[in-house]
Order: C-alpha cells, then sequence, then structure tokens
C-alpha cells in the first residue's frame, strides 16, 4: 500500500520535473529582488513565500481562464537559485501532463500583475518576469501643459508692466502739454516786463557756435 | 542751450553695475570652467592673470574713456577721432546686431527650461514613454534623458542644417516674451537700465553663493574640485592655452561692441572712470573663477551619481548572469568578484563581455563641455539627482536669466545709442519708438532660430558672427587711438576728464603690449581657420542618438564668409566714402567756413 502511495509521489515529481524543464518553451523565469525593494525590511525566501507565489499565480490563472479551477499544485516551479530566481511553468487542472500555452500565462500575469506585486510588497522593477515586459503607466496628459500656464502669469506681468509705463508716459505728456501754455505766458510777461524795465534784453541766443563745438578739438 | 540734453545715469554705482551686468555673462559660466578643465585646471588661471592684466583691464580703460570723453555712441565717437575711421562704429553696430539676433534665444531656452521646472517630475528627468507604452522612446534609450529633453522637446531638431521644419511655437513664444522684456529694460534708456542693473547685476551672485553651498555639500563633489584644481603645469608650454587665456579675456569683457562706449557716454565728464574700469575687469575674472568652483562641484557630484550607477548596473549584471545571492557582491566588491567570476567562470563571463561596461570616475570627469550642452545638459542632469530638484533647477534658469538679460541690456544698447546719435527721431517718445522699431526687428529675423534647423544656424552665428570681427575692430580701436589719434593727445583728453595722466603702465600696454597680442591672435585665428579646413558642426543623429560631424553645406559656407565680410568690410567702406565726400564737398566747405568767421 505505501508502496504504491510512494511510487505514484516519485512519478508524479519525476513527470513534474519533466514539464518544468529551465528555458523550455512554455513557462517563464521569474526574477525576486527583494533586498533592493525592502532594504532592512527585506523578508526570507524560503518555502513558504513559494507557496505564496503558486498560490497568488494560480488565482492569477483563475483570473483569466474562467471556469477551470487552478490549483497550487498546478503551479510547478523549478531551478531555484540563491538569486532568487526560478523557472515556472502552468499545468491545466484537467490534464496534469499539459501545460498551458504561453500566451494565456503572459496574459494572465499582465492582467493581475499589480496583485502579485503587492502580495510581495514589490513593484514592477523587483519582481520580474522576464520576457513579459510591464505595462508602464499610462503618461499623464493635462489639457494645458503646466508650462504654458507659468509663461501666461510671466507674459501677463510683462504686458501689464508695458501698460503701466506706457500710460505713465501719456500721462506725463499731458502734464507737460497743461504747463506749457502757463510758462509761455509767463514767459511772455516777463519779456513785456524786462522790455520796459531795462534796455538790456536777453537777446536771441546764437546757435551756430555751440554746433560746432563737438568737432573742433583744438 | 541744449534742448535734449543727453541724459545721465542717476549714480556712477549705476554705470558701474551696468558694466559689470554687460561683462559678466554666460561666458562665465559655461566658458572659463572649459578652458580651465582643457588647460590643466589650477594652472590655467597664471595665463589667465596674465592676460587681464596685459590686454583686459588696458583695453576696457581705453573704450570707457573713448565714451566718456566723445559722449556719443561708438559710430559718432569714433568719426569724432577720425572721420576715415567711423566704419570701426559701423562694423560694431552691425557685429552687435549679429549678436543680438542669437543672443535671445538663449534667453528663450532658459525661460523654456524655467517653466518646465514647475513640475512635480522634472521633464528631462525621465524618458517619456512609446505609443505602445512598453518602453522609452527609443530616441531616448540611446541618448539620455536630459539630452532627449533638448535636442528633441526643446529644439526639436532636424539632421542637419540643410532640412527645416517648420517653427517650434514654445521657443517662439519664449522668444517673443524674452524681446518684450528686453524691451522693457531699455524702453526709457539708461533711466528704465539704470535701475534694471540694480538687480540683474547682484542676484546672480545671490544664487552662484547658494549654489556653492549646496555644490560643496554634495555627494563627490570634492573630486570634481580636487580634479579642477590639481594643476596639470604642463599645459603651460602649449601655446593653445595662452591663445586661450588671451581670447577668453577679450570676449569675456564685451569689448568692440561698442557696448561699453555706450554706457560711458552716459557718465559725467569727470567721472572715474580709470578705477571703475579696474574694478569691473577684476569683477568679472573673479566671477569666472567663483563660477568655476561651483561648475567642477556640480561636476564632481555628477560624474560620481554616473559612476555609482555604472557600478549598480554592473553589479545587477552580474548578479543576474550568474544567479547569485543579492547581498553577495555590493558596489565595493564588484571588480573583486569581475575578477573571480572571470577565473571560475571564463565561457559565461565571455559571453557578458559586450555587455560589461567600464566604470572610470576619471573618464566621467574627463567629459569636458562648453556652451548650450553644459549649461542645457550636463547642468540639468546634475539637477535632476539633487533632493527638491525643482528648486534647484528654478534658481538655476532664473539666474542664467539674469546673466543673459544683463548682457542683452549691453548688446542693444550699443545698437541704439548710435542711432540716437543720429537724431533719426529726436524726441523723448522717439526714442521708445526707436528701441521698439530695433526689438521688432530683432524678434522677426531671430524667429529663425526658433526653427528645426535653427539651433545649426544659432551655432554658426556664435561661432563666426562675432569672433573674428571683434579681434579686427578691437585691434583697428588701438591702433588709431595710440597712434591715428596720438597718445599724447589721448592723455591731454584723460587728464582733462581725470585730473591726472594715464601712468606710464597704461600708455606701455596700449601702444605696444595689447596691439602685439591682438595681432598675434588674429594671425593665429587666420591660420587656423585656413588650417581646419571646411568649417564643421555637430549635427543631431536621431538614429544614433548623439552628435555627428558634419561639414557646412556649401551655402552655409557662404553665409558664413557673409558674416564675416559684412562686418570686417565696414571699416575700409567707409573710409572710402567718407574719402570720396571729402574730395566732392571739399571746396564748398571750404567757403562756408570763411563766411562764418566773417560775420561774427
Amino acid at each position: 500500500m505505501f508502496e504504491k502511495i510512494f511510487f505514484l509521489l516519485c512519478l508524479s515529481t519525476a513527470l513534474a520535473e519533466q514539464l518544468c524543464r529551465p528555458e523550455a518553451s512554455d513557462g517563464y523565469r521569474v526574477r525576486l529582488s527583494i533586498k533592493t525593494a525592502l532594504g532592512d525590511e527585506a523578508y526570507v525566501w524560503n518555502d513558504n513565500e513559494m507557496f505564496l507565489f503558486r498560490a497568488t499565480l494560480a488565482f492569477a490563472m483563475r483570473n483569466q481562464i474562467s471556469g477551470q479551477e487552478f490549483e497550487v499544485s498546478n503551479i510547478i516551479v523549478c531551478d531555484e537559485t540563491p538569486r532568487v530566481s526560478f523557472w515556472f511553468v502552468v499545468t491545466s487542472p484537467q490534464n496534469t501532463s499539459q501545460l498551458v500555452d504561453k500566451e494565456s500565462v503572459e496574459e494572465a500575469v499582465r492582467k493581475s500583475r499589480n496583485r502579485i506585486n503587492s502580495a510581495f510588497l514589490l513593484t514592477d522593477k523587483t519582481l520580474e518576469f522576464i520576457g513579459i515586459p510591464p505595462t508602464l503607466a499610462a503618461p499623464v496628459n493635462p489639457d494645458t501643459p503646466p508650462w504654458l500656464i507659468v509663461f501666461g502669469l510671466v507674459m501677463g506681468a510683462v504686458g501689464a508692466g508695458i501698460i503701466v509705463l506706457l500710460a505713465s508716459s501719456v500721462v506725463q505728456k499731458k502734464r507737460k502739454n497743461d504747463e506749457k501754455p502757463d510758462d509761455e505766458e509767463i514767459d511772455e510777461e516777463t519779456r513785456v516786463k524786462t522790455v520796459e524795465n531795462s534796455a538790456a534784453s536777453e537777446g536771441i541766443y546764437n546757435r551756430s557756435f555751440s554746433d560746432d563745438e563737438r568737432f573742433t578739438h583744438m | 542751450m541744449e534742448k535734449d540734453a543727453r541724459p545721465k545715469w542717476d549714480s556712477p554705482v549705476q554705470f558701474v553695475l551696468a558694466c559689470v551686468s554687460y561683462a559678466v555673462g554666460l561666458g562665465n559660466v559655461w566658458r572659463f570652467p572649459y578652458l580651465c578643465q582643457m588647460h590643466g585646471g589650477g594652472g590655467f588661471l597664471i595665463p589667465y592673470l596674465l592676460m587681464l592684466f596685459l590686454e583686459g583691464v588696458p583695453l576696457f580703460y581705453l573704450e570707457l574713456a573713448i565714451g566718456q570723453k566723445m559722449r556719443l555712441g561708438s559710430i559718432g565717437a569714433w568719426t569724432a577721432i577720425s572721420p576715415y575711421l567711423g566704419g570701426m562704429g559701423l562694423a560694431s553696430v552691425v557685429t552687435s546686431l549679429y549678436l543680438c539676433l542669437y543672443y535671445n534665444i538663449i534667453n528663450a531656452w532658459s525661460f523654456w527650461y524655467l517653466f518646465h521646472s514647475f513640475q512635480s517630475v522634472l521633464p528631462w528627468a525621465e524618458c517619456p514613454i512609446n505609443a505602445n507604452r512598453t518602453g522609452p522612446i527609443k530616441e531616448c534609450e540611446q541618448a539620455t534623458p536630459t539630452q532627449y529633453f533638448f535636442y528633441r522637446e526643446t529644439l526639436d531638431i532636424s539632421s542637419s542644417i540643410e532640412e527645416n521644419g517648420g517653427i517650434h511655437t514654445g521657443q517662439a513664444l519664449c522668444l517673443i516674451l524674452a524681446w518684450i522684456i528686453t524691451y522693457l529694460f531699455i524702453v526709457r534708456g539708461v533711466k528704465s537700465t539704470g535701475k534694471v542693473v540694480y538687480f540683474t547685476a547682484t542676484f546672480p551672485y545671490v544664487v552662484l553663493f547658494v549654489y556653492l553651498i549646496r555644490g560643496i555639500t554634495l555627494h563627490g563633489a570634492i573630486n570634481g574640485v580636487k580634479y579642477m584644481f590639481t594643476p596639470k603645469m604642463e599645459q603651460l608650454a602649449n601655446p593653445t592655452t595662452w591663445i586661450n587665456a588671451a581670447t577668453q579675456i577679450f570676449f569675456s569683457l564685451g569689448l568692440g561692441f561698442g557696448s561699453l562706449i555706450a554706457f560711458s557716454s552716459y557718465n559725467q565728464y569727470n567721472n572715474n572712470f580709470e578705477r571703475q574700469a579696474i574694478v569691473v575687469s577684476l569683477i568679472n575674472s573673479g566671477t569666472s573663477i567663483f563660477a568655476s568652483i561651483v561648475t567642477f562641484a556640480i561636476y564632481g557630484f555628477k560624474a560620481t551619481v554616473n559612476y555609482e550607477n555604472c557600478l549598480e548596473r554592473t553589479r545587477l549584471l552580474l548578479l543576474n548572469a550568474f544567479n547569485l545571492a543579492e547581498d553577495s557582491i555590493t558596489v565595493d566588491t564588484v571588480y573583486d568578484w569581475i575578477e573571480k567570476l572571470n577565473a571560475t567562470y571564463p565561457e559565461q563571463f565571455a559571453e557578458l563581455n559586450t555587455r560589461l561596461e567600464n566604470c572610470d570616475l576619471e573618464s566621467e570627469l574627463d567629459t569636458a563641455v562648453e556652451g548650450t550642452g553644459l549649461a542645457f545638459i550636463v547642468y540639468s542632469e546634475a539637477i535632476k539627482n539633487m533632493p527638491l530638484s525643482q528648486l534647484w533647477s528654478v534658481l538655476y534658469f532664473i539666474m542664467l536669466l539674469l546673466l543673459g538679460m544683463g548682457s542683452m541690456l549691453g548688446n542693444v544698447t550699443a545698437i541704439i545709442t548710435p542711432l540716437r546719435d543720429f537724431k533719426v527721431i529726436s524726441l523723448a517718445e522717439g526714442s521708445v519708438l526707436l528701441a521698439g522699431l530695433v526689438c521688432l526687428f530683432c524678434l522677426l529675423l531671430g524667429l529663425g532660430f526658433t526653427t528645426t534647423s535653427g539651433s545649426y544656424w544659432f551655432t554658426m552665428f556664435n561661432d563666426y558672427g562675432a569672433t573674428f570681427s571683434l579681434l579686427f575692430i578691437v585691434l583697428i580701436e588701438v591702433i588709431t587711438v595710440s597712434y591715428i589719434y596720438g597718445i599724447k593727445r589721448f592723455e591731454k583728453d584723460i587728464e582733462d576728464m581725470l585730473g591726472h595722466r594715464p601712468n606710464w603702465y597704461w600708455k606701455i600696454m596700449w601702444t605696444f603690449t595689447s596691439p602685439l597680442l591682438l595681432i598675434a591672435l588674429f594671425i593665429f585665428y587666420i591660420i587656423n581657420y585656413i588650417k581646419g579646413g571646411t568649417p564643421t558642426y555637430q549635427a543631431w543623429n536621431k538614429e544614433l542618438g548623439k552628435s555627428v560631424v558634419t561639414e557646412y553645406p556649401v551655402f552655409g559656407q557662404v553665409f558664413i564668409g557673409l558674416l564675416l565680410a559684412s562686418s570686417v568690410s565696414c571699416v575700409p567702406l567707409t573710409a572710402l566714402y567718407v574719402y570720396c565726400r571729402k574730395r566732392k564737398h571739399g571746396g564748398h566747405h571750404k567757403r562756408q567756413r570763411t563766411v562764418s568767421t566773417i560775420s561774427a
């Protein structure tokens, strides 16, 4: 009795080993970088963690192929290394000697990638499925690019500066124009006064000498 | 009584700050550290300081003296000194015009980077994802994210100067902004410029100081500073070192553009410009040295980060290839492990060899970069690795903007002052209009630099637009003043203004040393130009993700020739024109003179 059970167990493990061959066609290599991700809080990789991995993968396969009940025993792992990397294959629950094809496994992993990562407190970079590139997050495209907003602010400020400048020059001109007629009247009065009061008038300034100043360097 | 009294600076301090703001520009930040690195670190200071005293300060003094004495812009001032050589002023204006056209593009780029710094993740920190969302864009992967951001997103560069796309709207907007701000600064002439320079001259030093503290406290900065200051004295034997020192002093002080003449023409007649000339020149050189300490601290940081990243990548590669436990190889033991693994698994290791990078700190430090590459690529790469990178990025690009805008003030003033002197439009409002027209004109032509091949045209202008013509102009300047105008007359003018004659040091520099040095530089440039063969430029190759050396096409070379000829030929052409005019009107003029003396 015991011999039969023993024989069956040996057979199943032998079969499993045959199914799971590293770099064979229907499996994937997994690589975990626990220490890189968690540093001091890294957990030790042991058989229990491996069990969790197989269970999570079975969960992913169940999500992908509805109707089929994948069990932990359907996920076969081999070639474990100290790096913490290993090869896995998935067998079909209906026929344990048949492997599920690569595409379905890939789809399953892709869909549930987030759940698998969070089960191990890892990220896409630290839990790698070699051959399944992670789907990168979609770039956030805001309606107005942020730089345009800052540009608008600065341009608005500069525009306001120009308007203030032009307005102040117009206001200054107006003030000058208002003062000018007053000045002219005052000038005329003083001139009339000087003519009346004194013989020596101011005279008209003769420009012909002052203009030459610049060009004669003696 | 003059109706349009010449505007003046509110105080001599404004004049000094204006000169500092003009002279201290982007070249201090991005050219001097490069030269320092190429020519033996601390040892380069010897030729640099020597050239400062032989050539820089005397020529600076000369230009200030001429401007303050003649109280006119460059065209008027040189015409007054010697009517045949008024073309020098015109050549200065033409060169300043070329400079204005392309210099504001740098400010536009600084604005672009500044506006893009207001994001949670700096856009040049990571590669954008491609359309399939499988990985980064290929061009970005080949190059680095910072290079990609500069060449693709900022410039949208084409693969050669011949290919042209449309205008990059973002760039065009930033250029318009840059020109509007420049207009605001100069619209009221020295009244507005005088107030602005208080800020543009002093704030960059605040930022440099803050960056110095930040830079020195960065991890690995000490490697860079050590690398810079270890003098390699054998470089002093190389003539190129001395030539580069002379050229750097020359261009850094901004001689020959007419800006210094323009600035000093607004001075009081008795302003003590002798002391100011020495002060500004020393401040300029001091800033170069200060900026290079900061740059080398940043270099050291960047090199160390890259080196450590390289080691980390190698470590991962070894771990993954040989399936060793994660903590068996640390960053420090990578090289030991390489030897061990090479010994134990030679075949596997040989397969790996192609992917294995050679991580070397020295070679990272050796990558000497200058110009826009340093300012926009290397620095932004360093900034993205700093904590609180947005803050440092904003500070840095504000500093670049202030340095660039400060220099633009001088450049535009150099064009507007001579035009104003011609009394084209004599009213005060006319100068507002004139400034606006000049800015508009430069803006419209400058839009050409925002096209996809615009960056190559920028490089052409940068390399050929001002270098040769300036040497020529300043050489003629110093020969004119020393020999044609006469050093004795010049001495008397200075005595008139300052109250004392210049001492023997100045006179020897003006009559012998500076002209000789300039002639040597001039000859060197010509020889270099002839020996260099076809002029080349760096074209960005999209597929390879790096720059390749390409020759200028025929129209490019013709344009270079035009650039050089157009400013240099102003001098002989104007001399010829004046000579012809004098011959024609010589008789009339003499008769007029006799009439006026009789009536008086």
